[in-house]
């Protein structure tokens, strides 16, 4: 779905093929097949073209170009992304930034690093190991996505409800706005005088410019972990456990948790030793210093047990605790046992509304004869229902798209949210006039055109007045969360 | 909407205040002056209104303090939603009977309001380990230039739904809107607390900052102070910190085993490197402590207070270049965080401020930073250069303001 003329096209290629060189463009339609879409399947659409910069004058150069030309365009990190955020809607150019992949600076006394946007999150954390520093931010994808995506989309992950999610960790941004001119907002210094622009654009999913610079904060490792499993008759007594334990006033690093039909996925691909019997099992890990977890894990399990738990078991080695994460981080790859095709959400509840909206899950599951199991980040009330389907029963998809749009109109009801960290891209457009007022939604758009007036840069996102119009037909989401 | 009393704002003189009960009452008053194009100063405690460039443009105070409930609070999702004018006094005070807080170090709590210290980014000591207050504002309610309320954000601790607008208006000093209502992610009581004043010598501070940024141990605090500061906060507690030419306070508050720990270990890290002496104070004991190292920037003794941002390396470095200026200048850094706070001058002339800006100004920026003007008279803040050395994104700050107030009703003058 091109917007352009053939003669254009040629015309915009061969000035982009000057820019960025001949080895850094692709332009046939098998190669440019696999930028049709990221994690969010069910819409896609191939860009005219995609291009590799080196570094931010070729970004500078890209962008006047597409504005000469006037085509669209928008950024793409490793497009692990969940809701479309990186679908070329209308073509155009799609600038991939992963071969600006440079750590350029870490400073541990003054607590950042400077990156480039195509650096992967993990090899950011691997690279600051040996000083015993780490970036906070940890989606279950960061082996593969990047730190300009993690900005762009505001990752989270499993440790957000201790460290934050990536916000929390940026500083500053050096970007190419829309029309080509280059600002840097924040940077290693705090509490510039101003608006905190850094702020607002972690989050804009590409739609205020590209980041071709990132200033992160970079935390300290903890001192030790303690790792516990608590195994529960009843979802019911799983959440209300995190609850109290929140209560008491601890702060887990993190708290996760998979009930029965899940569990035993996980148990046949991993085999990790979890009963196949229990109603849900939580991971509640503490981290921090030596001194002061035991007294922690000690309160924990106490709570645990006083929400009838069958057992509270605790990683006795730091190889068994990195298997339970393996076993967690692996869960939806295990999915693959229970059914031919998965897809999943990412609602948002208050921490305190768990236990009834996986009752409503279940509620809506049985309605539409769907099997729905859950693993999830439970403290911070974000969930991940899985729908169990087959994708060639088109019947089935329409009732999982049912299913799902059920469960995000109870997260609302509820006073959440419909997505926690995976974003609105293409997927959930048509909520955002439920979350927000005309009025609301006018102040974002006035924002937006302070930094994209013409709308070129990733068109038709966020924002229902973009005037894309999707209409989901299939479901498929199948990433890791 | 009656008018109220007059108010005296920062070299404005004389301005008519109003104090709408309701926020609809509010919307009709923005609207009203708005298509008037009548200015809109907001107001609450009115604990920072020395802080900005002064305005010119005659218009209205609109008091927010009227709108101060609570809105809902429920403590075991760790939020809560409270309406702008609410004090943070009240607002910790409620957070503590369900033995929660918002971890931000307030000064004049009982006047400060929750909309004031957003709108002006308040922070603290404690700004090291807990953060600042982009990371506690999870939503947020404004009324903005067209006499709407709108919002942005959620109730909810993570949310990816929209542009997070809220971190727009931490710091934006009421130029973008009137911030209504708040949505705010907590955290527990800590169990215990300790600070540690160390005492040290000129050319032992900056190793002992390093250290100490290395240090088996994990403060939340890491406050330096010079000696007038010093002298100053022991004529207010007598022996609370060590007599010495500089004193680094280190804070601690975890549970009860870790920070026992962490006191003991500090010590022995501290070994050698504190011949200035070393004050612990722990559990209650610590509280006035902590009381003076938050209410440290609202002292008004002296003409002139000054805010610097450097990188953290840098920070001891600007203390000791900056004391050179004058004696008498007090001086407390969040030393961790790279911020600096100085009061100078009872004796001070005009041209003296600005000769001692613009080298607080290039000392900073060796360190990457900048210093702006956090209290002074009207007349001298016209003559001085607020917010320090102009930023390459001004101009966008510049086109966000146009945008989301193009006829530049709220606080005209103040930022830009």
């Amino acid at each position: 779905m091109s917007a352009l003329a053939l003669g254009s096209r040629l015309n915009l290629v061969d000035q982009l093929r000057n820019i960025v060189g001949a080895d850094a463009i692709l332009t046939s339609a098998s190669d440019l097949l696999v930028y049709e879409c990221d994690g969010f399947t069910i819409e896609k659409n191939k860009p005219d073209v995609v291009v590799f910069p080196t570094s931010p004058e070729q970004v500078v150069q890209i962008v006047k170009t597409c504005n000469e030309l006037d085509v669209p365009f928008l950024p793409r990190g490793a497009g692990t992304s969940l809701a479309g955020g990186c679908l070329p809607v209308g073509g155009g150019v799609m600038i991939a930034l992963t071969r600006m992949k440079r750590i350029l600076e870490v400073s541990c006394r003054d607590r950042y690093a400077v990156v480039e946007p195509g650096v992967v999150n993990k090899w950011l954390s691997d690279h600051l190991k040996p000083q015993g520093y780490h970036f906070a931010p940890d989606p279950s994808s960061q082996g593969a996505c990047t730190v300009g995506g993690n900005a762009a989309t505001n990752s989270g992950g499993p440790h957000t409800l201790k460290y934050g999610v990536t916000v929390n960790h940026v500083l500053g941004l050096e970007l190419v706005l829309p029309d080509g001119r280059v600002v840097q907002t924040g940077g290693a210094v705090e509490d510039n005088p101003g608006y905190d622009l850094t702020g607002v654009i972690v989050g804009s999913e590409g739609t205020l410019g590209i980041a071709t610079k990132i200033w992160v904060r970079i935390t300290r490792n903890p001192e030790a972990y303690r790792t516990l499993l608590g195994i529960f008759e009843t979802v019911d007594d799983a959440t209300n456990t995190i609850s109290d334990i929140i209560g008491a006033g601890i702060i887990p690093g993190a708290l996760e948790m998979l009930d029965q039909l899940i569990l035993q996925a996980v148990e046949a691909a991993y085999r990790f030793g979890f009963p196949l019997d229990a109603g849900a099992v939580l991971i509640m890990e503490v981290d921090g210093l030596e001194a002061g977890l035991e007294a922690d894990a000690e309160r924990i399990t106490a709570i645990a047990r006083k929400n009838n738990a069958r057992d509270v078991r605790r990683a006795a080695s730091e190889s068994e605790r990195l298997l339970l994460w393996k076993a967690r981080k692996n869960a939806f790859g295990a999915v693959g046992r229970l059914a031919p095709s998965y897809c999943t959400q990412d609602g948002v509840v208050p921490r305190t509304k768990l236990p009834h909206i996986l009752r409503e899950i279940q509620r809506i599951g049985a309605k539409h004869q769907l099997r729905i199991c859950n693993v999830f980040h439970a403290g911070d009330g974000n969930i991940h229902p899985i729908m169990l389907f087959d994708e060639r029963i088109p019947e089935q998809v329409q009732r999982v798209l049912q299913a799902s749009h059920e469960i995000l109109e109870e997260c609302l009801k509820c006073g959440g949210s419909v997505t926690g960290e995976h974003g609105i891209g293409v997927e959930k457009i048509d909520f955002m006039p439920k979350l927000f007022t005309p009025e609301d939604l006018n102040m974002m758009l006035r924002l937006r055109s302070a930094f994209n007036p013409e709308g070129r840069c990733s068109p038709a996102k966020m924002f229902p007045t973009a005037g894309a119009c999707i209409e989901p037909t299939k479901a498929g989401r199948r990433a890791a969360l | 909407v009656s008018d109220q009393h007059c108010y005296l704002l920062d070299g404005l003189g004389s301005i008519p205040v109003f104090q709408p009960s309701s926020v609809t009452e509010l919307a009709d008053l923005v609207r009203r002056n708005a298509s008037a194009n009548v200015a809109i100063y907001p107001l609450g405690g009115g604990t920072m209104l020395d802080f900005g460039i002064p305005p010119t443009r005659k218009g209205i105070g609109v008091d927010l303090r009227n709108l101060n409930q609570v809105v809902d609070y429920p403590a075991r999702d760790m939020t809560i939603t409270a309406q702008a004018g609410i004090t943070i006094a009240r607002l910790q005070e409620l957070l503590a009977t369900e033995n929660q807080r918002l971890p931000i170090n307030v000064p004049q709590a009982d006047r400060a309001t929750l909309g004031g210290i957003i709108a002006t980014n308040t922070s603290g000591p404690r700004r090291y380990g807990c953060g600042t207050l982009r990371d506690y504002v999870i939503g947020i309610s404004v009324v903005n230039d067209q006499g709407q309320e709108v919002k942005a954000g959620g109730r909810v601790v993570k949310n990816v739904a929209g542009y997070d607008m809220c971190k727009l208006f931490i710091g934006s000093l009421g130029t973008l809107g009137i911030i209504t209502q708040v949505t705010l992610k907590l955290k527990p009581r800590p169990e215990e607390q300790a600070l540690v004043a160390i005492g040290c010598e000129p050319e032992s501070v900056e190793p002992l900052l390093e250290r100490l940024q290395a240090s088996g141990t994990r403060p939340v605090c890491l406050d330096l102070l010079n000696e007038s500061a010093i002298r100053a906060i022991n004529q207010h507690v007598k022996g609370l910190l060590p007599e010495a030419p500089w004193a680094v306070v280190v804070g601690f508050e975890d549970n009860f085993q870790a920070v026992c720990w962490q006191l003991q270990r500090l010590i022995e890290e501290c070994h050698g490197a504190c011949s200035g002496g070393l004050n612990v104070l722990a559990g209650v004991t610590a509280e006035p402590l902590w009381k003076v190292l938050t209410e440290f920037p609202a002292w008004t003794e002296k003409r002139l207070t000054f805010k610097a941002n450097a990188l953290p390396s840098g920070t001891a470095l600007f203390c000791q270049q900056a004391t050179t200026l004058s004696p008498e200048m007090q001086l407390q850094a969040h030393a961790g965080n790279g911020i600096v706070i100085g009061h100078v001058g009872e004796d001070l002339s005009m041209d003296q401020a600005q000769m001692m800006m613009r080298k607080l100004i290039g000392w900073a920026s060796a360190a990457q930073g900048n210093v702006i003007v956090l209290r002074s008279s009207a007349e001298w803040k016209r003559h001085l250069p607020v917010w320090g050395a102009r930023r390459g994104d001004e101009w966008l700050m510049r086109t966000v303001k146009g945008k989301l107030d193009p006829r530049n009703l709220f606080n005209p003058g103040r930022l830009f």
